[in-house]
């Protein structure tokens, strides 16, 4: 079995009308055994970028660590908020140091630009190679669950609530499907001025 | 082990320690024996073999053609192999890959028409029931482990309308109004699929044309082609099996493409 | 002999074999149970690896008026398998005097694919019909035979992508307060036509048409759908 898919995981981002949610599951299991079900996967990056790291669920730890420290430097040395785009190539750039020793995450990044407030997502594999979308991301184990989920769901210029509603049947009809991830979820939806972060209940099984 | 023969029912016992037993042959010790081991007379890996074999539908007919090489490994051992057989008045198959087995097949298949045709009855072989045959030959050596390693195109004519048919080593089968097999799936089938869907309606020279095209395209990028062909058109008049068909090629640009010296 | 450790010499390895009895050829078939019909779709695109085989290639098999199977995976093997159940239901025809029910030809399906336990036909299963009393049946079997009555299925490549999407919109699974009742023939069409067209977006061995056969007690109906076609 895959390293990446040793614990499991199910996160997805979505772009909206001037509005962007990502969704993680909250599962932390060693294979077939589940261990904890509040497990955080997505991570404040700042007042309007977040960060989904599925995958094994150490480097999920470490990866957030180095890359918090790492935003951290940068926002100091610039006295600026990050845009959500220049923390892309930051996290790219960090997986490709381990080109040949990778941390086993697949990132996902959604956020709003600190200026002009434009929603923007972004996946990446494993070694940092990018992938900026105007709809959709999605990783982890079940990522061809929530690629048939999102395909069929998803619409352009969804408002907030839409986009929630949209985004939580995507992600749990796509985890109720995969046997590693899931065991409830959690929303972030991101707006100019709010954040709103909903808690889903799921089924435990 | 068979140990009755001329010594009756008893056994004689083997000739020395670890020898053979009269009647049969010594296997020197740590040495597999080639002949008594199934793998080896199995066709695992084709020998010599032939490349691709086309076929397009046209108006009235079909036509399928195949080149004359055939390679032993990336030696061109063989330049006169015709790799068509003409099965009937309206049945022509090609084959792709390990030449032997397609010669042993070709045998079977004659004999098989000989048979039929001593019956008297009228009946014979049909494009259609010819490849629904070659399918199940194929896939039951695929299924003992003991496969003929060819890719077969069947091209005829079945109750006047033109069939073309393909099944491979595995026993896929299926059938199109254009095929390929071996790299003319890659290079030729898009030129022409590409065709067929500008003109579905094709006249004869077209679909000529078209197959010396694809056949001189083969021949320019696939090493294990040749620009010597054979053609067969199949139409209510029978078949008519053309060639050797030598293809004039230009080298002209050849001198362009540089970096492989 | 060989010692341990030491590397063997040519004759003493085992000889390599480089053929493989199977191939996968791409696919999809989903199959829906209504109240009083059975709906089953399959895409028709037959390929190879990158190579696109066929274009018009449904993956549906309509054995009787009232049973159609869908089957893809290694195409040799649909054939096959194919062929062998038309000929077990025309001798049971022809014995019998009246077509075999759905129902015993999913369980005969299943002694067919037991019977290959150990060299299975590498085919992904369903039947779909109306069983004694009129209803719509689906049952989905697994390559070697385990079988079981279900309302929906999706099977063949683009399965995981479309029976979550089948769980959410006829299972109404996750719709708080939804009742699940009889899905209307329109809307399951509907629902079948979204989800084929959203899995050919991500599948590439799913594609170029979908072919949408519908029995019910007046026979078997089918319709064609395009899909993308790259």
């Amino acid at each position: 079995m895959s390293i990446l898919a040793y614990n499991g995981a199910a996160i997805m981002a979505m772009k909206g009308k001037n509005c962007v949610a990502i969704a993680a599951d909250r599962r932390f299991g060693v294979q077939g055994q589940t261990v904890s079900m509040d497990f955080d996967k997505v991570f404040e990056m700042g007042p309007n970028l977040f960060l989904g790291l599925p995958g094994l669920a150490t480097d999920v730890q470490t990866v957030f660590q180095r890359l918090k420290f790492r935003l951290n430097m940068y926002e100091l040395r610039e006295n600026r908020r990050i845009k959500p785009k220049t923390f892309m190539s930051m996290v790219s750039n960090l997986l490709y140091e381990r080109r040949f020793g990778p941390y086993f995450v697949e990132p996902v990044i959604a956020g709003l630009d600190p200026k002009t407030h434009e929603p923007y997502i972004a996946s990446m594999d494993l070694i940092g190679c990018p992938m900026e979308t105007n709809d959709f991301v999605v990783s982890g184990t079940c990522s061809e669950q929530m690629y048939g989920m999102c395909e069929s769901l998803w619409e352009p210029d969804l408002e907030p609530d839409d986009l929630f509603e949209t985004i939580s049947q995507a992600l749990m009809n796509a985890f109720d499907r995969d046997a590693v991830s899931g065991w409830g979820a959690v929303v972030y939806i991101i707006e100019k001025d709010k954040i709103t972060k909903k808690f889903l209940k799921t089924r435990q099984d | 082990m068979a140990t009755s023969g001329m010594f009756g029912n008893g056994n004689p016992g083997a000739l020395w320690t670890g020898g053979p037993v009269p009647g049969q042959l010594h296997n020197f010790p740590g040495v597999q024996n080639g002949a008594t081991k199934g793998s080896s007379q199995r066709t695992l890996n084709p020998v010599v073999m032939g490349s691709s074999v086309l076929g397009i539908q046209f108006n009235g007919g079909v036509v399928i053609a195949a080149d004359m090489l055939g390679s032993y490994g990336s030696l061109s051992k063989y330049r006169d192999c015709p790799r068509l057989l003409k099965v009937n008045d309206s049945t022509v198959i090609g084959a792709s890959g390990d030449y032997a087995d397609f010669q042993y097949l070709s045998n079977v298949i004659q004999q098989q028409v000989i048979d039929e045709e001593c019956l008297n009855d009228g009946f014979g072989y049909t494009p259609k029931s010819l490849h629904c045959w070659l399918t199940r030959v194929l896939y039951n050596r695929r299924s003992q482990f003991n496969p003929l390693w060819n890719t077969y195109i069947v091209a005829g004519l079945d109750e006047d309308k033109p069939y073309l048919g393909y099944v491979d080593k595995i026993g896929m089968a299926y059938e199109a109004p254009s095929l390929a097999s071996g790299f003319g799936a890659y290079l030729a089938l898009p030129i022409i699929r590409d065709a067929l869907e500008k003109k579905p309606d094709m006249a004869l020279e077209d679909a000529l044309r078209l197959i010396d095209r694809c056949m001189k395209l083969l021949f320019y990028r696939d090493a294990r082609a040749l620009n010597k062909y054979q053609v067969a058109v199949i139409t209510k008049a029978g078949v008519d099996l053309r060639g050797p068909i030598v293809s004039d090629t230009n080298w002209e640009v050849a001198h362009m493409i540089k970096g492989y010296e | 002999m060989a010692q341990l450790g030491q590397p063997l010499s040519d004759y003493q390895r085992p000889h390599q074999v480089h053929f493989s009895p199977y191939d996968f050829n791409g696919g999809t078939v989903l199959a829906i149970a209504g109240e009083n019909y059975a709906l089953i779709a399959t895409d028709t695109r037959l390929s190879q690896g990158f190579s696109i085989h066929s274009r018009e290639s449904p993956k549906t098999y309509s054995l009787s008026e009232n049973t159609v199977l869908g089957c893809c995976g290694f195409h040799g093997d649909v054939l096959t398998l194919t062929k062998t159940l038309g000929a077990r239901l025309q001798i049971f025809e022809k014995e019998h005097n009246k077509p075999m029910p759905t129902p015993s030809v999913a369980a005969m399906l299943s002694t067919i694919l037991y019977y290959r336990r150990f060299f299975p036909y590498y085919t992904h299963n369903l039947v779909a019909g109306l069983d004694e009393e009129g209803k719509g049946c689906v049952y989905s079997f697994d390559p070697v035979g385990s079988y079981e009555r279900e309302v929906y299925r999706a099977k063949g490549s683009a399965s995981a992508m479309l029976q979550p999407l089948l769980d959410n919109q006829i299972g109404g699974k996750n719709q708080q307060g939804y009742v699940v009742q009889p899905m209307p023939l329109d809307r399951c069409i509907a629902v079948v036509k979204d989800v084929f067209t959203s899995a050919a977006e991500r599948d590439i061995y799913t594609g170029d048409n979908i072919l949408i056969s519908v029995i019910t007690k007046d026979g078997l109906k089918s319709e064609k759908f395009p899909l993308r076609k790259d």
